[in-house]
């Protein structure tokens, strides 16, 4: 369903991906681990098509997203959803504009038949009764559902989540990461998830991957990502300050 | 090296800021142009362009709030002119000319000048904040990940408001104007109201006025597309709304008078009074 082949990308001076490349296959959730700053976000914004690529290339289906005009890329994204670490709610709409905003501006839908809509996204994530509440009148957490919400509300093929529970207490996070899988068995969907937070990767993953130093190192079912003998790997998951990763960081620094 | 060279590192210098210049002209102009290019996509595919209710709340913040201000401001300066050129008009025994002085300075120069420079720092940074804190709290690339054009959706009914209002602001502004200056010519003058509109109407060709509506639409329009280019490419949080902010009045009013010299100069050589 997604594919990034030979993906170079650098910001100015800082090269984030070098040579990165990932499969995902349909109705899969993959997730996808690394350090703050790897360029995991960077990887969801490719797909998007958000971020041109330096070199490289980003399919979705049967679309090169790195060669698509405005216009037909605009038609490719109404197929994927995206679910923001800050949720980006419109902070001047109430929750029932946010989520009925891609209905009413890109389907020819009744206000009758959005609004049963909205209803229905806004039940599945639990927050039919905050309708009337703007973004900021919100918890977190509640804005990461609406975020959901809005996110589902076209029906996507694939869904893209970044941080789905940074920031979240324990509990909360549950509570996304279970919404999350059921919208996968129930609705068919595909979804790629990055973070750094141990117990809700290996809640919703059905394949992990670890991406450092602009690559992915590793990339299995998640009780053989729990068992990697590689050492980047193994000190992500202990949080040990011993090992290649911290290694790594003192060396570029001194190199500065 | 600096200190070895110093006409060469200024002339350097010179040449990096006007190729930052040029570039920053390109890219707005190519911002006017996409932005008409996704308006014009989505009306082609028969489907209203933005929703009615976001343009009028548009022109109501641009239109209707700033007439107040531009009124006020004005009907002041329409006062002082008049006031002014009475006095030195007096001493040759000419000051019945004030009226066709007022009124032409203002609906061809004065009103649209000064009503652009009004809107650039009342309405532009109003523009150019909400626009920059939705591009770092990743509201715009929310708008853009949905398949929503964010030109068409968020700058096109902005610049429409903003295009349309301003002529409407710009006769308020002379209408403002010109009755302070027969206050004035009726108080220190003796120019009574009707032989005062006389003056005026004798005084004011079609040419002046149509003259100072195209620069009003023209102002309208650079406003807006400055306001929202430099919001939507805020870059660095709070500071950078800040700076972009301030950025997008002073580069709006140096060009409206940029631009108000540039039009007279055009239009002086093609149709010399």
């Amino acid at each position: 369903m997604v594919e990034l082949r030979d993906v170079d990308m650098q910001f100015e001076e800082k090269k984030v991906l070098a040579g990165f490349s990932l499969k995902v296959q349909p109705q899969e959730r993959l997730v996808i681990m690394g350090q703050s700053g790897s360029g995991k976000s960077t990887v969801l914004r490719l797909i998007l098509g958000i971020l041109r690529p330096a070199a490289g290339s980003v399919f979705f289906k049967r679309f090169e997203i790195t060669r698509l005009r405005r216009r037909k890329l605009q038609r490719v994204r109404q197929h994927m959803g995206m679910v923001y670490q800050y949720s980006a709610l419109l902070s001047s709409r109430n929750v029932r504009d946010n989520v009925a905003l891609p209905l009413e501006e890109l389907t020819d839908k009744p206000r009758s038949e959005i609004d049963k809509i909205v209803d229905e996204k806004l039940d599945l994530v639990g927050m039919k009764d905050t309708k009337d509440l703007l973004p900021e009148e919100l918890s977190g957490g509640m804005r990461k559902r609406i975020a959901l919400a809005r996110a589902l509300v076209l029906e996507p093929e694939l869904i893209l989540l970044d941080e789905p529970s940074a920031g979240l207490d324990p509990v909360i996070a549950s509570v996304i990461d279970e919404l999350i899988i059921s919208l996968s068995e129930k609705s068919k969907v595909t979804s790629i998830t990055v973070t750094h937070e141990m117990d809700t990767a290996f809640r919703i993953g059905t394949r992990m991957a670890m991406l450092y130093q602009g690559k992915i190192i590793e990339e299995t079912e998640p009780e053989k990502f729990k068992q990697s003998k590689n050492p980047v790997v193994a000190q992500f998951l202990s949080g040990s300050t011993e090992g290649p990763i911290l290694e790594g960081s003192l060396d570029a620094i001194t190199k500065k | 090296m600096a200190n070895a060279h110093p006409p060469v590192v200024i002339g350097q210098e010179i040449t990096q800021i006007g190729r930052n210049f040029l570039r920053e002209v390109g890219s707005l102009f190519w911002f006017i142009v996409n932005t008409f290019e996704e308006t014009l996509e989505r009306i082609q595919r028969g489907r209203v362009p933005f929703r009615a209710a976001s343009f009028f709340r548009h022109t109501e913040r641009a239109g209707v709030d700033s007439v107040p201000l531009v009124g006020l401001v004005s009907f002041f300066l329409g006062l002082t002119m008049a006031l002014l050129t009475g006095y030195q008009l007096q001493r040759f025994g000419t000051e019945r000319l004030i009226p066709g002085l007022v009124a032409i300075a203002f609906t061809r120069e004065l009103g649209p000048l000064i009503t652009g420079i009004m809107l650039a720092a009342r309405i532009g940074a109003a523009f150019t904040a909400e626009l920059g804190t939705m591009q770092v709290s990743e509201e715009v690339e929310a708008i853009e990940s949905m398949g929503i054009g964010p030109l068409r959706f968020l700058v096109a009914p902005r610049m429409l408001a903003l295009f349309l209002l301003m002529p409407c602001l710009s006769t308020i502004s002379n209408i403002a104007a010109i009755f302070a200056s027969s206050l004035i010519c009726k108080a220190y003058f003796s120019i009574a109201f009707p032989y005062f509109l006389d003056l005026v109407k004798d005084s004011l060709l079609i040419r002046d006025i149509v003259t100072g509506i195209l620069k009003s639409f023209l102002f309208g329009l650079l406003i807006s597309a400055i306001a929202c280019y430099r919001g939507l490419t805020v870059k660095g949080g709070a500071a950078g709304v800040g700076t972009s902010t301030t950025s997008s009045v002073v580069t709006a009013v140096t060009t409206v008078i940029g631009f108000d010299t540039l039009y007279n100069i055009v239009y002086s050589t093609f149709y010399p009074t």
